[in-house]
């Protein structure tokens, strides 16, 4: 394909925008910016593309949810590589040693496929709070988490790179990463806020009443 | 499937064999629900809209009413759904124009349906005892009673559909389409609105939808499109995100909206139902002001970098709090053509008429024919139920569309459309009309482009937008590609074709090049012609325009004169036909349609083509 490719070449800039930050070294994680978000889904391809060879939005590690704020407003949920004592899967996880843990060594989170219970246990996708470790029975029985496209210790995020809005960030923690931890229904509630003063009942993503009460009980007038 | 492709790739090789396409067909009048394999028919005609032309010419038989259970509703996608974004072509029997009716709306809905296991598409067919509406899951098709959503407005309808979903859901994404009261009531131009503002409003597919007592369809999917060469597809992609950066950043920031503060400048925006080439009131329409005033966020539709859809809220009253976005289309069709003082007013009148269920830029076109019909005195107020119709009167185009979308009155009347409408008001209402076909005219000035002119003029679907009908545009309806893309796709691509054979042998397993591009392309756009001719379209005689565009002459801002001069109009229509492989009657010949495969309609045409 890249002989058939005739865009005018563009030289190489040297620029401070967002696209030229330099990646982390130790701990880091991938910011997502849901106000930046338009809901392609790039990232879900390139992230399935790069792990398992097919596209694939089942089998990525970063989901898209789309709501109807009522506008179209999409935000992403990915893994946010929390710090040992807020590691909520990694805790609720039955076998030991953990199967999902965190890998000291690439500093990432990482899953020993061969040990995990699969879908019949699912407890680490039930204690996140924002329901991250997503299993695809029967074709990938074991949590999908973010493992920042780490290959012999090399990390480039492939989500990252192919985000044509940059509203994801390959970056090192600046504030405890839990508090990115957030569940994508929490983080549409929160941006329908700026559709103020639209009336409660112009308002149309529904909350799933079962997992988040808390927020269904909680939606502004 | 995921399981294929995931365990073929495990194996390390990528390529799988020839795809099948898989169409979902459910039957309202018997309830049953089939999946057909339609992979021969998208060898031939690709999908989307080209499926559809070859589903309307088997499936509905000649004269058919467009509301009887005869007709079919085809939400038409194609081998290319969801990589450059995600285009639904809607195909049936146009009530408004009863030639070939189709409309597209982008979006995630496609997607959703090669998700759910139906990768060319859903074909509805008969006519539902009572309101339903369909959900499909993952192969799992169910007709569900739809009697609590009749009756509700397009937002109220998507609201409540979606809290009842998504209590039997893990979250909520699903992808919703459905119509309003306008479509319930069969008005003539009514729309399929799927999510917000992503719309299939032309040529009457709501009514339709609403003929058949379908008011929402609901999809939900989770299988993979399972490509046969996932590398090269992303490869592809991948080169198009990176050589179209400026197109994107062309884009992203108005949407659409702001090629018309372009074209009122060159004189092809329609202005006063095509009675001025300027007005003050069109620098009202500034789309500049517009995104820094009322921007909210950008949204795009499957895997498309651009993100042209813009969403606006207005939050000060008196018209606010509203929300909505505006393309060209329907931007054009209610602005300075009826007068609206730009779009501050018109952030409130397009969201309106989309929850109604009405197609903004066809019902604009009507109401701009009263308007300037009230204006001459041709209709009395009395005719119009006491509405002071006066130009760019908001109040009185907000009851007026009210009582189309409800039938009601006058309404009941301006809901049959400008095909129909002009023959029931009096022969005098008819040169005020301006109309191809039955579809108003609207946002188009065909007086500023000669080129627009013949493309509004030729085809066979009436008036879409311009140049809606060439061939080479169609495909991108049939692949189904956003057709917004096609300029930079060339650009950085080289050629639609090379890009499109490579697309499809690596998405579809085809072994194609660039030299069958070309019978591709014209087999769908023949078969949409042979329709409508079919049907009683006679190009020579229908590819025209309203006389308006070639006797009176508009000034554009500077004082230029601009006016159509009808032999050079023909001249080009002439040329068009011959660029399109058509005789200089704008038919095919009977040697181009055997060469194509299509010999299956000779016995039908043989009246009309040589």
């Amino acid at each position: 394909m890249a002989d058939q490719t005739k865009s005018t070449p563009v030289p190489e800039k040297k620029g401070w925008g967002v696209e030229n930050m330099p990646y982390p070294e130790g701990v880091a994680y991938i910011q997502t910016r849901w106000d930046l978000c338009i809901g392609c889904g790039a990232c879900e391809m390139a992230c399935s593309m790069g792990h398992f060879g097919v596209m694939d939005r089942g089998l990525s590690r970063i989901r898209i949810y789309r709501y109807l704020t009522p506008l179209p407003k999409s935000v992403q949920n990915v893994c946010s590589q929390c710090s040992e004592p807020e590691r909520e899967c990694q805790k609720a996880c039955p076998v030991n040693p953990p199967v999902i843990h965190f890998d000291e060594k690439n500093k990432h989170m990482t899953v020993d496929e061969e040990r995990c219970l699969g879908s019949s246990c699912a407890m680490c996708y039930e204690a996140c709070p924002a329901k991250v470790p997503y299993l695809a029975p029967p074709e990938h029985d074991h949590p999908l988490v973010c493992d920042l496209c780490e290959k012999d210790g090399k990390r480039r995020p492939e989500c990252v790179e192919i985000c044509p809005s940059f509203a994801l960030e390959f970056m090192a923690p600046e504030f405890p990463q839990h508090l990115e931890r957030i569940h994508p229904d929490e983080k549409a509630e929160l941006l329908s806020h700026r559709l103020y003063p639209l009336p409660k009942d112009k308002i149309l993503y529904p909350l799933n009443e079962k997992r988040r009460p808390e927020l269904v009980e909680g939606r502004r007038d | 499937m995921k399981s294929d492709v995931l365990s073929l790739s495990k194996e390390g090789g990528t390529k799988m064999a020839r795809k099948t396409f898989r169409m979902l067909e459910v039957n309202l009048s018997t309830g049953s629900k089939k999946t057909l394999d339609v992979t021969s028919l998208v060898e031939g005609y690709v999908g989307g809209r080209g499926l559809g032309a070859k589903l309307l010419w088997d499936r509905v038989p000649a004269g058919t009413d467009p509301f009887s259970p005869e007709n079919i509703l085809y939400f038409g996608i194609g081998p290319l759904t969801g990589i450059f974004g995600s285009i639904v072509n809607v195909s049936a029997k146009s009530p408004l124009t009863l030639l070939r009716g189709q409309s597209n709306m982008s979006g995630h809905f496609g997607t959703e349906l090669i998700y759910a296991g139906y990768n060319a598409g859903l074909l509805v067919t008969g006519k539902a005892s009572k309101p339903v509406y369909l959900l499909i899951r993952d192969g799992d098709v169910e007709i569900k009673d739809a009697s609590h959503l009749w009756g509700k407005t397009v937002a109220d309808t998507q609201y409540h559909l979606r809290q009842e979903i998504r209590k039997t859901l893990d979250d909520q994404n699903l992808r919703l389409a459905s119509i309003g009261p306008g479509g319930e009531n069969l008005v003539r131009n009514a729309d399929i609105a799927h999510d917000f503002y992503h719309h299939a409003a032309r040529l009457g597919m709501g009514a339709v939808m609403g003929s058949k007592n379908l008011k929402a369809i609901a999809v939900k999917g989770s299988q993979a499109p399972g490509y046969a060469d996932p590398q090269k597809v992303w490869q592809i992609i991948k080169d198009f995100f990176k050589g179209a950066r400026l197109y994107k950043a062309e884009n992203r920031r108005w949407g659409h909206s702001v090629s018309m503060s372009a074209r009122y400048y060159q004189g092809t925006e329609g202005i006063k139902n095509k009675q001025l080439g300027w007005d003050p009131i069109c620098d009202l329409s500034n789309a500049v002001k517009l995104e820094q005033k009322y921007k909210i966020w950008g949204d795009s539709c499957s895997l498309c970098m651009v993100g042209c859809k813009v969403p606006y809220m207005r939050r000060d009253p008196p018209l606010g709090p509203v929300v909505g976005e505006m393309r060209h289309d329907d931007a054009g069709g209610w602005n300075a053509n009826v007068m609206i003082p730009g779009f501050d007013t018109q952030l409130y009148l397009t969201p309106f008429l989309d929850n109604l269920g009405l197609d903004n830029e066809d019902v604009s076109g009507v109401v701009a024919w009263a308007m300037e019909c009230y204006d001459r005195g041709l209709f009395t107020r009395e005719d119009l139920d006491g509405i002071d119709l006066t130009w760019g009167n908001l109040a009185a185009i907000c009851q007026l569309v009210t009582k189309i979308a409800y039938r009601q009155g006058i309404g009941n009347v301006l809901a049959e459309g400008l095909k129909f409408a002009p023959q029931k008001m009096g022969e005098a209402t008819k040169r005020y009309a301006i109309t191809s076909k039955g579809v108003a005219i609207t946002s188009y000035e065909a007086r500023g482009s000669m080129s627009e002119a013949v493309g509004l003029a030729v085809n066979p679907c009436g008036e879409l937008h311009g140049g809606r009908g060439d061939p080479e545009r169609m495909i991108f309806d049939s692949l189904t590609t956003c057709t917004f893309l096609r300029n930079s796709i060339r650009e950085v691509f080289g050629s639609v074709a090379d890009w499109g054979a490579q697309m499809l042998n690596a998405a579809s397993g085809w072994n194609i090049s660039a030299k069958d591009w070309p019978d591709l392309v014209h087999r769908g756009a023949l078969m949409e012609r042979c329709y409508s001719v079919r049907e009683g379209y006679l190009p020579f005689r229908d590819d025209t325009l309203p006389d308006r565009f070639f006797e009176e002459t508009i000034h554009t801002k500077y004082g230029k004169p601009l006016k159509l001069d009808r032999n050079q109009f023909l001249e080009q229509r002439a040329i068009w036909y011959k660029a399109a492989g058509l005789t200089d009657k704008g038919l095919p010949t009977q040697d181009t349609l055997r060469r194509l495969d299509m010999d299956f309609v000779i016995p039908q045409l043989k009246d009309v083509i040589s």
